[in-house]
C-alpha cells in the first residue's frame, strides 16, 4: 500500500465532486427533500420518530451517495487503476473518502432535522461516537457491496438488494444507541452496544481487506 | 450372441447397482436416523405431570383441598397413590386424604402448618405425587401460603417424605407445563438450525477454496451448500414460528434472536439474488464466493453476540437457563443428537443433488 497514492485518489475523488456540482448537490437535496416532506406529515416530529427518521434517510441517501460515486467510474478507468495501483491503496483511499462523504451528508441531514424539528440528543458525545462508528461501518459495507456489484450491468438495484440486509446489524444498533443518547431509553450498559459497533465494524473491515485483492482481479 | 449380450447386461446392471450403492451408505443412514427420529420423537409419550392445580392461594393454618388435574397420569388404576407439598427439602407435609375422581383429576386436602420458617413474604409450596405406575412429578409453585396473625392450630412440619417415591422405567419424554407436547419440536427446530449452521459452514469453506484455487467446482459446491442451509434456515423459521404460537401465543415476536435470525436469513437471501443478478459464470462465482464470506461474517454478531446482549424469550438468552440440564434430559438427547446427523446428511445429499445438476447442465450446455 503506498500512502502517497492513496492520498492522490482522495484527491482525485474529492476534485471530481466539487467540479460536479450537481451529483453532490442531487444526494443532498435528496436528504433535504425527504426531511421537509416527513415534516410535513408529520407536522410535530416526535423524539421516537427523530430517532428513527435520521437513521432511515441516512440509510437511504447514504447508499445513493455510493452508488453514485461507483457507478460514475467507468470500465476503461478500473481497468486503467488496475494498471496503476495496488487494491488495498485504492480500496483504502475509497474507504475514506466514502467515510468523509457520509459523515458531511449526515452531518447536512442533522442540519435539516434540527431545523424542522429540534436536536433532541442529550448525551452528545455517545450520540458523536456511536454515530460516526455506525457511519463507518456503513461506509464499509457499502464500499465493498459496490465493488462488487460496479461493474454489472443493473449495479445499483443489484447493490441496494445485496447492501441493505448486511447493514441491518449496524443500524440496529445505532437506533439503541441514540435512542439511550435521546433519553428514549435509559440503559446503563450502552457503551457495550458501542465497544459492539466498533467491533462489527473491525469483523467487517477485516473481511473486506482479505477479500478484496480476490474480487478486485474480475 | 445373445447370452453374451444377457450376461453383459448383467454385468452392467450389477456395476451400476454397486455405483448406486457404493459411498451412499450416509444418505441411508440419514434417512433411517430421520425416520427414527420422525417416528420415535412422535410416539414416545409424555410423562406425567401436573397441568392445573386450584386454589392456588392459602393462608397458613387453612385446610385446603387441592384439586390436582393430572396429563398422563393413571390416578384411579393406578395404586399408592401419594401427595405431598414441600416448602423445601426439610419442610415436607404430607396429605391427609386423597380422593381421585377419574385417571386426570384428584382431589388432596392438606391441612397447613401455622409456623413457616420465614413469614415476612408469600412462600410457594411445589406438589409432589407420586403412584406406582407413574412414578413421583412435581408441579412447583402449585400452591402459595400467605400468613395471617390470628391464632391458629395446625400440625407440624414433617422434615422427609417418609418413604421411597416409585420410580417409572418407561422411556418418556419430560413434561413441561407451557411446552406440554410440543416438547418434541426440539428434534426439528432445534435440529435445523444445527443443521443449517453445519451446511453454511461447508459452503463457508468451498467459497474460501474457490477463491483460493479458482477452481470453478468449489463454486457450485459453495453454492449448492448455501442454497441447501437457506432453505434449513426458512424451514427453522417456520418450525419455530408454529412453536411460538403455542407457547408464546404469537407466530412472531420481538423476540431479539427471531428478528436477529430474520436479518440473517435476509441477508442470504440477498445471495441467491446475486447469483442470478450476475450473467458472467467466473465473475457470478468470484462475487458470490465474496459475499458469502463476507455475509458470514456478518452472521456472527447477529446471531451469537447481539442476542447474547439483550433480554430474549429463547433459552440461554438473558437470563434464561442454556439449552441441557433441565431442558434437554437424556430422553430427548436420545433423539435430538441423531436428529441434527439426520438433517445434516440428508442436507448434504440435497447439496449432492444440486452439485450434480448443476454438472449435467453445464455438459449439456457444452456438447450443444
Amino acid at each position: 500500500m503506498q500512502y502517497v497514492k492513496a492520498f492522490h485518489i482522495l484527491q482525485k475523488e474529492l476534485a471530481i465532486e466539487f467540479r460536479q456540482k450537481f451529483a453532490v448537490g442531487g444526494v443532498f437535496l435528496f436528504a433535504a427533500t425527504i426531511v421537509f416532506l416527513l415534516f410535513k406529515t408529520f407536522n410535530n416530529i416526535q423524539t421516537r420518530d427523530w430517532v428513527l427518521l435520521i437513521w432511515t434517510i441516512m440509510l437511504f441517501s447514504g447508499l445513493n451517495a455510493t452508488i453514485k460515486s461507483f457507478l460514475q467510474e467507468k470500465k476503461e478507468t478500473w481497468l486503467y487503476y488496475y494498471t496503476l495501483f495496488d487494491p488495498l491503496t485504492l480500496l483504502v483511499s475509497k474507504l475514506i473518502y466514502n467515510t468523509f462523504f457520509l459523515c458531511i451528508l449526515f452531518a447536512l441531514i442533522l442540519c435539516c432535522m434540527t431545523v424542522f424539528s429540534g436536536f433532541p440528543v442529550r448525551d452528545l458525545p455517545l450520540f458523536m461516537l456511536s454515530s460516526f462508528l455506525g457511519i463507518l461501518g456503513l461506509a464499509i459495507v457499502f464500499t465493498f457491496v459496490s465493488i462488487l456489484a460496479a461493474s454489472e450491468n443493473g449495479g445499483a438495484t443489484l447493490m441496494a438488494i445485496l447492501a441493505l440486509p448486511l447493514t441491518l446489524p449496524t443500524v440496529l444498533l445505532l437506533i439503541k444507541t441514540t435512542s439511550v443518547s435521546v433519553g428514549l431509553l435509559a440503559d446503563s450498559a450502552v457503551y457495550d452496544d458501542v465497544w459492539l459497533l466498533g467491533g462489527i465494524n473491525c469483523l467487517l473491515l477485516g473481511t473486506i481487506l482479505v477479500l478484496f485483492p480476490f474480487v478486485w482481479r474480475s | 450372441m445373445e447370452i453374451v449380450t444377457k450376461k453383459h447386461r448383467l454385468i452392467q446392471a450389477t456395476r451400476s447397482m454397486n455405483t448406486h450403492v457404493k459411498g451412499k451408505w450416509w444418505k441411508l443412514a440419514g434417512v433411517v436416523l430421520f425416520l427414527y427420529v420422525l417416528i420415535g420423537g412422535m410416539t414416545v409419550p409424555l410423562s406425567p405431570g401436573i397441568s392445573s392445580v386450584t386454589p392456588s392461594t392459602a393462608v397458613n393454618g387453612d385446610t385446603v383441598k387441592l384439586n390436582a388435574i393430572g396429563y398422563n397420569t393413571h390416578f384411579l388404576s393406578s395404586t399408592g397413590l401419594g401427595g405431598w407439598l414441600k416448602l423445601d427439602s426439610s419442610h415436607i407435609l404430607e396429605a391427609t386424604t386423597i380422593k381421585p375422581t377419574s385417571e386426570t383429576e384428584a382431589e388432596f386436602t392438606f391441612v397447613l402448618p401455622v409456623s413457616f420458617p420465614d413469614t415476612s413474604r408469600i412462600q410457594p409450596l411445589t406438589l409432589i405425587v407420586d403412584n406406582a405406575t407413574d412414578g413421583g412429578f412435581v408441579q412447583p409453585n402449585a400452591l402459595f401460603v400467605s400468613f395471617t396473625d390470628i391464632a391458629r392450630s395446625g400440625p407440624p412440619w414433617q422434615s422427609e417424605i417418609g418413604k421411597q417415591l416409585h420410580e417409572a422405567d418407561a422411556l418418556r419424554f419430560p413434561y413441561r407445563n407451557i411446552l406440554n407436547e410440543t416438547v418434541r419440536n426440539t428434534f426439528f427446530h432445534i435440529a435445523l438450525w444445527f443443521a443449517m449452521f453445519l451446511l453454511l459452514l461447508a459452503g463457508l469453506f468451498h467459497a474460501v477454496k474457490y477463491l483460493k484455487t479458482g477452481f470453478p467446482e468449489h463454486d457450485n459446491k459453495s453454492a449448492a451448500y448455501h442454497k441447501v442451509a437457506i432453505l434449513f434456515g426458512v424451514l427453522g423459521i417456520v418450525t419455530g414460528s408454529v412453536w411460538a404460537k403455542f407457547t408464546w401465543n404469537t407466530f412472531w415476536t420481538t423476540d431479539v434472536k427471531l428478528n436477529m435470525t430474520a436479518v440473517a436469513m435476509l441477508i442470504y437471501l440477498a445471495y441467491l439474488v446475486l447469483r442470478n443478478a450476475v450473467s458472467d459464470t467466473d465473475k457470478r462465482a468470484k462475487t458470490s464466493a465474496a459475499y458469502s464470506i463476507f455475509a458470514f461474517v456478518a452472521l456472527i454478531p447477529l446471531v451469537f453476540v447481539i442476542p447474547r446482549l439483550t433480554d430474549s424469550l429463547h433459552p440461554g438468552n438473558g437470563g434464561n437457563p442454556a439449552l441441557g440440564g433441565e431442558d434437554l434430559d437424556n430422553t430427548l438427547r436420545l433423539f435430538f443428537y441423531p436428529s441434527i446427523l439426520a438433517l445434516t446428511l440428508m442436507g448434504n445429499w440435497m447439496a449432492n443433488l444440486l452439485i450434480r445438476y448443476e454438472r449435467v447442465k453445464e455438459k449439456i450446455w457444452y456438447h450443444s
